[in-house]
């Protein structure tokens, strides 16, 4: 287990690597990677006990900031940037069957959490001490799916079951907040009797803090996050779910990361 | 290897053998969705309640939980009525259950009109939604025999599975010489120049249709397919081949079922034998009692012998049927 002072350039190095691979192919799921480094970070660095636990990644269109942080981790070589998106590569631009460091990956969105809560039943009737934790975004909570699972990881006090969402207010059609309204989003997980925790999602000492506390009911960590991870270079940009970025955009973008390392 | 009509019934044979199997296998975990006395799992309930789950009306839920208990080395059997087993949440049975290979056991209950609640009970289109989805194995079968064995049957085998099964009563149609397999149709009744096709509920209607056609002059083979998916094709055409015209006949939709598959077979082989669908013409049916609605939606014994009558090219008055009016308990009559 990786303490916050061993991880703190992670993300930042993560971010790097998916502006190169998400610049190779000249598009994709950048601004998930900017949103998410900071949590993947905390999960794979910090708590999720490799070999141990179970890890499912929801909104599999994520599966980049997997592959970012799992290099800087040391668990995908860092050829993987440049076998991301390639034909015939298991390093698919969403998430999939084939997909490494993941138990489970859904590409059609909200399917995770209920997969997370079979993880949790069947690790309580072996009593194996393992937890189930699920990465989430906010805009699955716009799918009944995610409050059916809610519903039932709640009435069955599974304790082990972590679920994680970055709250980056971004999805396809624009910002979250101008398609639908999901707030209050902490409110909500705890009217569905969930142990919610409010954190800033880019801030790697408060996520591990977060991850820790010990609960009562399921826990869920309400990531506020921006999907430019605050970059000028990004400021104004319009559509943060799938970025297109040419060779002047991936320098500006390099750049301007590697000047906060 | 048929017992003659009616048929007795034996109550609840799957609970009952799900039960067995999971007193000897502690894999296996039962699933259902607020239907547990109707899916006969009360009585995996009250024997071993740590390995029961009930998701509540949240089928979506339901089936996802069911694949993170399977990729964790359990053999979850999940429990519904077919429809809300396949309609509502199609998407998490492909993408979470049947893309991922995952062995978990789907049964889906009152297939076709077995069901008297009318359309939104009525699982028509199960086994075409089933069918088409790839890594599954679909099963359609109506006797308490096979429905004892085919829990054991089926419990290891690869992949996802859908299991069709007529809940409560279920008829014993095949005497002790019969014995479900899983790989290859059964040929009941070799000889023939027509020939009948049937698969689950449809077994009973197609047995009488054979033995009404023979007392009158028609001779029809009788050919029983418990597995739709994947589909003993051989058998089918080796059954098909030479015969004056083949009848497909199931409790289904006549679209994406055991007519359809047939039909693709027969295609396929370049056989030319003529096909007739027995099935629900690509309508939604009404409420009704069973006798009723396997009558008026065309999948009673006498549809069954019209159409062999069509197809033989017989120009005399078609038979007419004795009709089964009601249900009794503990006998099963084919209408």
């Amino acid at each position: 287990m990786n303490s916050s002072a061993d991880l703190a350039q992670i993300p930042t190095r993560a971010r790097i690597n998916a502006v190169e691979m998400v610049g190779r192919l000249g598009l994709g799921y950048l601004g998930q990677v900017l949103s998410s480094a900071e949590i993947l970070t905390a999960l794979m660095g910090h708590y999720i006990r490799q070999g141990t636990d179970r890890f499912v990644l929801s909104p599999s269109h994520y599966v980049t900031a997997m592959y970012a942080v799992g290099i800087e981790l040391g668990l995908l070589d860092r050829e993987a940037v440049t076998a991301y998106g390639a034909d015939g590569s298991d390093l698919e631009t969403i998430g999939s069957e084939r997909t490494p460091l993941a138990d489970f990956t859904c590409g059609s969105l909200a399917q995770g959490l209920s997969v997370g809560i079979g993880y949790a039943l069947a690790n309580r009737l072996a009593t194996n001490g393992a937890r189930s934790v699920v990465f989430g975004s906010d805009g699955e909570m716009e799918e009944g799916q995610t409050w059916e699972a809610a519903m039932f990881a709640a009435h069955h006090q599974l304790t082990d079951l972590t679920l994680v969402i970055d709250c980056n207010d971004s999805q396809v059609d624009g910002p979250v907040s101008s398609v639908t309204t999901i707030e209050p989003v902490v409110d909500k997980w705890r009217a569905f009797g969930w142990h919610a925790i409010e954190v800033d999602g880019h801030d790697l000492d408060a996520l591990i803090a977060a991850l820790e506390t010990q609960a009562a009911a399921p826990k869920v960590l309400v990531a506020r996050t921006t999907a430019t991870a605050n970059l000028d270079t990004l400021e104004g940009l319009d559509d943060a779910h799938f970025i297109k970025i040419d060779t002047d955009l991936e320098g500006s973008l390099a750049d301007e990361l590697t000047g906060r390392l | 290897m048929l017992h003659p009509a009616p048929y007795e019934t034996v109550l609840k044979p799957y609970g009952t053998a799900l039960v067995e199997l999971a007193m000897r296998r502690d894999d296996i975990v039962c699933l259902g969705a607020d239907l547990t006395r109707q899916t006969e799992t009360d009585l995996f309930r009250d024997r071993i309640p740590e390995r029961f789950f009930n998701a509540g009306m949240a089928e979506a839920n339901l089936m996802g939980m069911a694949a993170g208990l399977a990729r964790s080395g359990l053999i979850p059997f999940v429990n519904t009525f077919g429809v809300f087993a396949t309609r509502r949440p199609y998407d998490q049975v492909a993408m979470s259950i049947a893309y991922p290979d995952l062995p978990v056991r789907i049964v889906g209950f009152m297939p076709g009109l077995s069901s008297p609640g009318g359309p939104s009970h009525q699982a028509i289109d199960d086994v075409s939604l089933m069918r088409s989805l790839p890594n599954m194995t679909v099963i359609d079968i109506a006797d308490a025999g096979e429905v004892s064995a085919v829990v054991e049957l089926i419990v290891d085998l690869k992949g996802p599975v859908y299991l069709r099964l007529k809940r409560g009563e279920i008829p014993v149609i095949f005497d002790d010489s019969y014995s479900l397999n899983l790989n290859q149709v059964a040929v009941l009744k070799p000889e023939g120049e027509l020939v009948i096709v049937a698969s689950g509920m449809m077994l009973a209607p197609a047995a009488r249709a054979v033995e009404v056609a023979a007392e009158n002059g028609v001779d029809v083979a009788l050919v029983y397919v418990p597995v739709i998916k994947p589909l003993d094709t051989l058998g089918i055409q080796e059954a098909l081949a030479g015969r004056l015209g083949a009848i497909t006949a199931e409790n289904h939709s006549v679209i994406g079922g055991l007519g359809s598959a047939v039909a693709e077979t027969l295609a396929e082989a370049g056989a030319g034998v003529p096909l007739r669908r027995v099935g629900v013409q690509d309508v939604y049916a009404t409420a009704g009692s069973r006798p009723y609605l396997f009558r008026e939606f065309g999948l009673s014994s006498q549809r069954l012998v019209e159409v062999v009558w069509e197809l033989a090219g017989r120009r005399e008055t078609v038979p007419v049927l004795a009709e089964v009016s009601e249900e009794r308990p503990g006998v099963h009559e084919p209408v």
